[in-house]
């Protein structure tokens, strides 16, 4: 019996995952689940969505393993997996390496294919397939922010020793576009030699791949592992934590170094390279992005040069590192927003900057920076706390921008 | 060139405008081609509707007829094509319209004559029918011809003439009944009225409406707030409709409302004529777009290419600040 | 209950520039991606929830020069059981009157309850071939259906009208329907759907294979020229950064004595 799916009705009672569902499921590691509470506990949407990660363990194990008295499983509670911001504090939370967050994936990737998906998500998608980035813009414009930059393209280039993958985010959005800008004006003073993809660079896939759309994320990195060998390209840079995180290890780019800005810029910084010329006499903040931190471990890097800079007082959030507080942003939830949520991680994290003293909350992601940017503004704090990206810092203290 | 006959509209005993407009259209074609102007209007009890008529063209032909008390696409075209048949006029032009549509195309195949839909402009050239239509959603327009025949058809997009009453009242001609064949497969079973609103967006004085460019229903505060600043009343265009994001009656254009609001403030709409008929007659007209060749650019009076969502929140507290003499909120 | 939707591919242009070509007959559509008509994809979710609800099949047919097996794979992959691709390199200088007439030789042989097609298509904007197709296959059809029922055989339709009114009309099966986008939300097709839909029945014809004869070929509807239309009126376009814009748009509309 197939069950019905239907695109807008989203509360049908479903009993019965068919046979490739439930072989999805049961590839996954929780059965050893003490039910101990910690995933949801550290969970930065638990209590401001429906999402429950250890309810949702629960039940997932009583389906699995077919005993009698499962308590019904319906579409509105596995849909409220699409709540998930992909932070990983269930995995790392975990004493038992449940990884909650692989349950997470794979119910949306079971939603996935019943066609299931919230009409902003699968309008994302869509366009990242027709057009090679989320919002639907043509990819003819995707190197608009460089126009007055002069930007070497790969393209034009016999072969490519350090390329900057921009990201789409970086690309397109008004606000973003200025860490793509601050990041080339380092590259430039500093006579490094870079290009980047321009109009060939496609979306990395992360958000597909954290949405749970295995096929379209194969899709999207195949056609840049392509760019990759076609260009020749060694080394891959780039801004953004949800690219470098895909970049780095989703894809089988073979014999390609990948890094993060902050890993590049603070070797840099090691080598004596980098000359910073502006004092920013400001007390600054760094804010873990959840894919350079917790899923990477890259913590120091961001540190060092933050305190490279001359005049600048670092300051540790409380909830740092590891134990970074999400800001909401990833996962998919940029293009997902919960009907009735109260308020979003973003806001406890800029008041924790604001009563810290910090000036400015510095991000190494533009999906970050967005997201507490947004929050600033909602709170109305324009004044009391800027949100820049590490590179925009440097960039100021290089005399640029 | 002898003849040009006109398919009136009219719902609930009231001649829609666009059957005006249309006999407006029909008149001037009439008279670059030396032909007469003949307007139909097909329904039961309909006398003072074709009197009414009778100020727009040189004859009216009245069908009366208990079977087509309400517009029924069958009955409709029996009556036409008798008419067409017997008068062989050059061109037909219906309202580019529901009824319009649901008649044109099939009178088109069952009498073989050309049929082109949703033309701005009509003309002959050398003897050839022309048209001037819209492509891609308005973003290109096209002169189009029709092969060559004794007959053309046109469907006239609403709202592109305006209507000219005549000085003399032209020759009223009651038909006589036809008999028309039952038709008990398609049945009309009744009209269904809008139902009373919370809001009545047309009697607004300042609409900020928003389109697909919103995004998701998440985003409407930010609207809702701007709209709160400047002393307005939301609005939509239809892709926020169908995506059940606002209720119907926040809908302007073609299927929703006509406004004529002081301001109108068209947000993430790509101005497609359907929408862009609802509001072009807005005294002042701003419109936000990110896609410079949005066809709103064509309609507004002022144009910002830019990201709503940042031109937006600065707007609200430009307002808010001008308003109340603070720089932020 | 067996289905038939009739499907177009056409170019997505929202935020495309479009320049006529040389010729002006046609238009440069490079770089720019192609899907389903968005009409159709409504008529195409409202196919599949029918049958989801009665049983049966759903046969989808498309006339395309293009290689369309994306836009039918896609349906394949929403749930249609079965395509119909006609094939034909000059499908792009066909008009609808002609489609009609292709759709017709196709489906004249075939069984079926229902055709679902869309209301109009976005590239066009025509919104002939479905009611066409009716008349030619001689079976009852409504237009810009919004809401449908099947009530003791029959269908019962609402259709849009102009300011909000609506019509309840009904009609004996076999009928045509064509469907008004927001009659349902169109589920979401995965690129794994999309590939296992190749497995599902594909059937490619061409006008020879359908015997699609010569005299057919006569349209109705020649494009003389493109061009692009002229701005209606002058619109001004706000320069300069956000702050100096929106301080502009404060500026005219106190001016207008919109603001105090």
């Amino acid at each position: 019996m197939r069950k019905t799916v239907h695109g807008g009705h989203r509360n049908d009672v479903t009993g019965l995952f068919d046979k490739e569902e439930l072989k999805i499921l049961k590839s996954l590691n929780f059965n050893f689940c003490l039910q101990c509470g910690k995933c949801t506990a550290s969970c930065p949407v638990f209590l401001r969505t429906e999402l429950n990660p250890r309810t949702l363990v629960r039940k997932t194990l009583y389906f699995v393993s077919q005993l009698k008295i499962c308590p019904p499983l319906s579409i509105s509670e596995i849909s409220s997996v699409w709540a998930c911001t992909t932070c990983s504090n269930c995995v790392i939370y975990c004493p038992r390496d449940v990884k909650p967050m692989d349950i997470i994936l794979a119910f949306r990737t079971i939603l996935i294919e019943r066609g299931n998906v919230p009409s902003t998500i699968s309008e994302a998608l869509e366009n990242i397939y027709k057009f090679g980035n989320p919002f639907g813009i043509s990819s003819l414009k995707r190197a608009e922010w460089a126009q007055d930059l002069s930007v070497k393209k790969a393209s034009e280039e016999s072969e490519v020793d350090l390329l900057y993958f921009v990201g789409c985010l970086t690309s397109y959005d008004n606000r973003a576009q200025n860490i793509a800008r601050s990041m080339v004006i380092i590259l430039k003073n500093i006579g490094v030699n870079f290009s980047i993809l321009a109009e060939d660079e496609n979306c990395c896939g992360n958000e597909v791949y954290s949405l749970g759309e295995r096929g379209l994320f194969e899709v999207v990195a195949e056609k840049n592992v392509k760019r990759s060998r076609q260009y020749k390209i060694s080394k891959i840079i780039t801004t953004c934590s949800h690219c470098f995180n895909t970049l780095k290890n989703r894809y089988k780019l073979e014999n390609i170094e990948v890094q993060h800005s902050t890993q590049f810029l603070s070797d840099l910084i090691d080598k004596a390279e980098i000359n910073f010329s502006k004092r920013i006499a400001k007390k600054i903040a760094f804010h873990d992005p959840c894919y350079l931190g917790k899923h990477n471990n890259i913590f120091e890097e961001p540190r060092k040069i933050l305190e490279n800079i001359p005049g600048v007082t670092l300051l540790e959030l409380e909830r740092s590192r590891k134990n970074s507080l999400c800001c909401g942003g990833g996962g998919g939830r940029t293009w997902y927003e919960v009907t009735g949520e109260i308020s979003r991680p973003s806001e406890d994290r800029i008041k924790e900057a604001i009563d810290m003293g910090a000036e400015i909350l510095a991000v190494a992601c533009p999906f970050c920076l967005l997201e507490l940017e947004d929050a600033v503004k909602r709170m109305g704090y324009e004044n009391k706390l800027q949100v820049l990206d590490i590179v925009e810092v440097i960039c100021r203290s290089l005399g640029g921008l | 060139m002898k003849e040009i006959l006109v398919l009136a509209e009219h719902r609930l005993g009231k001649l829609k405008d666009v059957t005006f407009e249309v006999l407006t259209k029909g008149r001037k074609l009439a008279q670059e081609n030396n032909a007469r102007l003949t307007a139909v209007v097909i329904g039961y009890d309909i006398d003072p509707l074709g009197e009414e008529l009778a100020y727009y063209a040189d004859e009216v032909l009245i069908y009366d007829d208990y079977k087509v008390k309400e517009f029924h696409s069958e009955y409709f075209r029996q009556v036409l094509s008798h008419i067409i048949l017997d008068r062989k006029p050059e061109v037909i032009l219906i309202p580019h319209t529901s009824y319009g549509l649901e008649l044109a195309p099939s009178l088109a195949i069952e009498l073989n004559i050309p049929i082109i839909t949703d033309v701005l402009e009509i003309s002959f050239e050398n003897g050839r029918f022309v048209v001037i239509r819209e492509y891609f959603g308005g973003k290109l327009k096209a002169k189009v011809t029709l092969r060559e025949s004794p007959r053309y058809i046109a469907t006239v997009r609403v709202g592109v003439s305006k209507s000219e009453k005549n000085e003399s009242k032209g020759q009223v001609t009651k038909m006589q009944n036809l008999d028309l064949m039952d038709i008990p497969y398609k049945r009309v079973i009744g009209l269904i009225k809008p139902p009373p609103e919370a809001v009545d967006i047309s009697s607004a004085g300042i609409i900020v409406a928003v389109g697909r460019g919103i995004g998701d229903a998440k985003n409407l505060p930010l609207i809702e707030e701007l709209s709160k600043v400047i002393g307005g009343v939301i609005a939509c265009s239809r892709p926020v409709v169908d995506m059940k994001w606002l209720p119907k009656e926040r809908l302007v254009g073609l299927s929703g409302k006509v406004v004529k609001p002081k301001l109108y403030l068209a947000i993430g709409i790509s101005g497609q004529f359907y929408h862009v008929y609802g509001m072009m007659n807005s005294e002042l007209i701003i419109a936000i777009n990110k896609d410079p060749n949005a066809p709103i650019f064509g309609v507004a009076d002022y144009g910002i290419v830019e990201d709503l969502f940042k031109v937006v929140p600065q707007l609200i507290s430009k307002i808010y600040g001008k308003m109340y003499g603070e720089e932020n909120k | 209950m067996d289905i038939i939707v009739c499907v177009k591919s056409v170019p997505i242009t929202t935020g495309a520039e479009l320049i006529p070509d040389k010729t002006r007959k046609d238009v440069i559509l490079d770089n720019i991606p192609f899907d389903i008509n968005e009409w159709d994809e409504y008529a195409l979710e409202e196919a599949i929830r029918l049958k989801e609800r009665f049983g049966g099949n759903v046969t989808v047919i498309s006339v395309s020069s293009r290689d369309i097996d994306e836009a039918i794979l896609k349906c394949l992959a929403k749930g249609a059981d079965r395509a119909i691709k006609i094939v034909d390199k000059l499908v792009a200088e066909y008009d609808a009157y002609t489609i009609a007439k292709i759709l017709y030789t196709v489906i004249k042989s075939m069984k079926y309850d229902l055709i679902l097609c869309g209301a109009q298509a976005g590239d066009d904007g025509y919104a002939l071939v479905g009611v066409m197709l009716a008349s030619l296959l001689r079976i009852p059809y409504v237009t810009f259906v919004k809401r449908l029922e099947l009530i003791n055989g029959s269908l019962r339709t609402v259709r849009e009208l102009e300011e909000g009114f609506e019509e309840i009309v009904e009609v004996e099966l076999p009928a045509l329907l064509t469907v008004q986008t927001g009659i349902n939300e169109p589920r979401y097709a995965s690129i794994m759907a999309i590939r296992k839909a190749r497995q599902k029945e594909i059937i490619t014809l061409d006008l020879k294979s359908i015997n699609f004869a010569e005299s057919n070929f006569d349209g109705w509807i020649e494009i003389q020229e493109f061009f692009t239309p002229e701005r209606r009126k002058k619109c001004i376009m706000l320069q300069g950064d956000l702050n100096e814009i929106t301080t502009k748009v404060v500026e005219i509309l106190r001016q207008k004595g919109i603001l105090r």
